[in-house]
């Protein structure tokens, strides 16, 4: 972890309110893995509003060009901020940070990917690095509309197999994708699973897990508003429960992103 | 080079000596470990703790952060691992890291803060002070709860007083309307001097849901927004010769710093701005240094209070 100054060689709209940003840093490429994230400042240096800075995961890393990019959408003031930066400008953050998911050297693994809505910004460059590695990945996304059909172009490089799903049939086939998962549940029983979405959908896959006595690794990168990002300041907690069924709250920000699913305690 | 020792920034704050008159506020920052990381945390005057109590405590229910116009409510409550949890597990490494520790602490009782000083008495070489949190406004019992009553106050830093060999600072809050005169009982207490302001309480409410943005309801807003509140309070008491003042409460810059001097704090506390700027002290430092060389001073400590307000 480091704090970071990045030239911003790309910043593009690629869909809907939903842009990618290209940033130069030979740090982040060197050292970090899928599933961590930035910690950006959304405003000019010395303006404090938005006060704090705003997480982001890490979409994809070009180890070539010595860049690693995120995909956002644009939601509020820091997004807002961030859409108006140019090739060239400089952005300030501090990465990368959060436990990450380690891709083991040994391959020949099994993996299914679930994703719903942004929450797939983290599974490219997981799917990625475990393609590299010669695993065996599936990936199952779910979103409302076909505001991601430029994700779908991104994921047919990487020539893994995927599934996509839409709520109004505009992308994919129509559906959810937990029912899809529900449906199909027995197919995956010997692959380890990561997801990331909205948690509606993180507890509905708990639940589908815990009825389908899924014994299997299961792992979800989950999001809480955060101020320091490192571990400091207890303010992006989750709850969870340990072996000897006692409540904890873990930092997303340093414990987290990734949590076993079975730990965690949706209220 | 070390600037950050230049004998000009030293002060001295009651009876605790500081290279620098930089402070980490308490909960911000941790005990510095993370922050290495980062930079030479040994640099700054002093890292005020996490608060710990006798026991862990597991903090409030979240979500505990909301962002505000410059400022960020919490209400962590206090999450900590437990005194011991620091001394066993942190204090080890934070000598290590020649980082100056002061060690806060809380209470929900004088008898509490009697336990815990006699925890520290093993340690208390160590520290260069100890803090009294009597004023967090996210936890039912102790805290804000015990810092609003004079007598307690006075009981409380009587107790640590008696117990241990370092100076006592006594952390205040700005939502009492006696600040004096718990100034004055802490002074009576023993205290070497207080540090305010700890947060402001408030509240924020999400007008889709109708519910309150944080889980604990109301919590404490910091940063940039309570900047003229803090000021405003280090003033007055300034005004009351009670005793020398940390000041703190929306420090983002080194400007900030040399107004809450002005007026009346003899040394700075940075809380939130370790959030945004991860490495705020050190162009803090770096600016009263540039400060005292513009405007000839023998040491900064000699624009404490001076503002001229038209006395
Ligand atoms: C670990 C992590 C990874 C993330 N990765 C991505 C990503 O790859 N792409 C992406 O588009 N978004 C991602 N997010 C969510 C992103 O941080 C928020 O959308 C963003 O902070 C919104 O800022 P804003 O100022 O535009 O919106 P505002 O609504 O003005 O933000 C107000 C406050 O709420 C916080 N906030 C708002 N939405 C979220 C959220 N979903 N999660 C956490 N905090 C939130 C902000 O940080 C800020 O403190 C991630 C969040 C976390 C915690
Ligand atoms: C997230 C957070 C946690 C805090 N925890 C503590 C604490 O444990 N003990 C304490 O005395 N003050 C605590 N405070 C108060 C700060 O030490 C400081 O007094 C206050 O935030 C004002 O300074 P600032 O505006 O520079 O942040 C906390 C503040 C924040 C924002
Ligand atoms: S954001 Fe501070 S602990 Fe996670």
């Amino acid at each position: 972890m480091k704090a970071l100054k990045g030239e911003i060689i790309s910043n593009d709209k690629i869909s809907e309110n939903i842009y990618k940003m290209t940033v130069f840093s030979p740090y982040m490429v060197k050292h970090c893995i899928p599933g961590q994230f930035v910690n950006i400042k959304c405003s000019e240096s010395t303006v404090y509003d938005p006060l704090l800075r705003r997480p982001f995961s890490i979409y994809d890393v070009e180890e070539g060009f010595k860049v690693f990019s995120i995909l956002y959408l644009i939601k509020g003031k820091g997004t807002k901020y961030l859409k108006s930066l140019e090739p060239g400008d400089v952005i300030d953050f501090l990465g990368p940070l959060g436990n990450g998911i380690k891709v083991d050297d040994k391959s020949d693994k099994k993996y299914l990917l679930i994703g719903g809505g942004m929450g797939v910004a983290p599974l490219f460059y997981l799917a990625k690095s475990l393609i590299l590695k010669k695993n065996n990945v599936f990936l199952a996304a779910g979103f409302k509309d076909n505001k991601f059909i430029f994700f779908e172009k991104a994921i047919q490089l990487l020539k893994i197999n995927y599934q996509f799903f839409s709520e109004d049939g505009s992308h994919g086939a129509k559906g959810i994708v937990t029912d899809f998962l529900n449906n199909h549940i027995d197919e995956y029983r010997d692959y380890t699973i990561y997801s990331c979405g909205p948690s509606e959908m993180l507890k509905s896959l708990k639940e589908i897990f815990l009825r389908n006595n899924i014994k299997n690794k299961a792992y979800a990168l989950f999001e809480e508003i955060m101020a320091c990002g490192i571990g400091v300041c207890k303010g992006c907690v989750i709850k969870t429960i340990d072996k000897d069924n006692k409540y904890i709250y873990k930092t997303v920000c340093k414990d987290g992103p990734l949590f076993e699913l079975k730990e965690v305690v949706f209220e | 080079m070390n600037n950050f020792a230049d004998g000009r920034l030293a002060v001295n704050i009651g009876d605790i000596y500081l290279k620098n008159p930089v402070i980490m506020c308490s909960g911000t920052f941790g005990s510095g470990l993370e922050y290495n990381e980062i930079y030479e945390t040994q640099i700054i005057g002093a890292v005020v703790t996490k608060s710990f109590s006798l026991k862990p405590m597991e903090g409030n229910k979240p979500p505990r952060l909301c962002e505000t116009s410059s400022g960020l409510l919490n209400s962590i409550g206090l999450q900590n691992e437990g005194i011991e949890f620091f001394i066993q597990d942190q204090l080890p490494f934070v000598k290590k890291l020649k980082i100056s520790p002061i060690l806060s602490i809380l209470g929900t009782s004088s008898l509490e803060f009697a336990e815990l000083a006699s925890k520290i008495i093993k340690i208390e070489h160590e520290l260069i002070a100890v803090e009294l949190n009597l004023s967090c406004p996210n936890v039912n019992k102790g805290g804000i709860t015990l810092g609003s009553i004079p007598d307690s106050v006075e009981e409380v830093t009587s107790i640590v007083r008696k117990t241990l060999n370092i100076p006592v600072i006594v952390k205040l809050s700005p939502n009492n309307d006696n600040l004096i005169e718990i100034a004055k009982r802490a002074k009576s207490g023993g205290a070497a001097c207080v540090s305010l302001i700890n947060t402001l309480i408030g509240m924020a409410i999400d007008i889709n849901t109708f519910k309150p943005k944080l889980g604990n309801v109301i919590g404490g807003l910091s940063g940039p927004a309570i900047k003229p509140v803090a000021l405003a309070k280090i003033f007055s008491l300034y005004k009351a010769e009670v005793l020398p003042i940390i000041g703190m409460g929306g420090i983002f810059s080194w400007e900030d710093a040399i107004e809450f001097m002005l007026a009346g704090a003899s040394a700075v506390g940075l809380g939130t701005v370790n959030f945004v700027e991860y490495d705020a002290a050190i162009n803090i430092i770096n600016g009263l240094i540039d400060f005292i060389s513009k405007n000839n001073l023998n040491n900064i400590s000699d624009i404490t209070g001076k503002v001229k307000a038209g006395q």
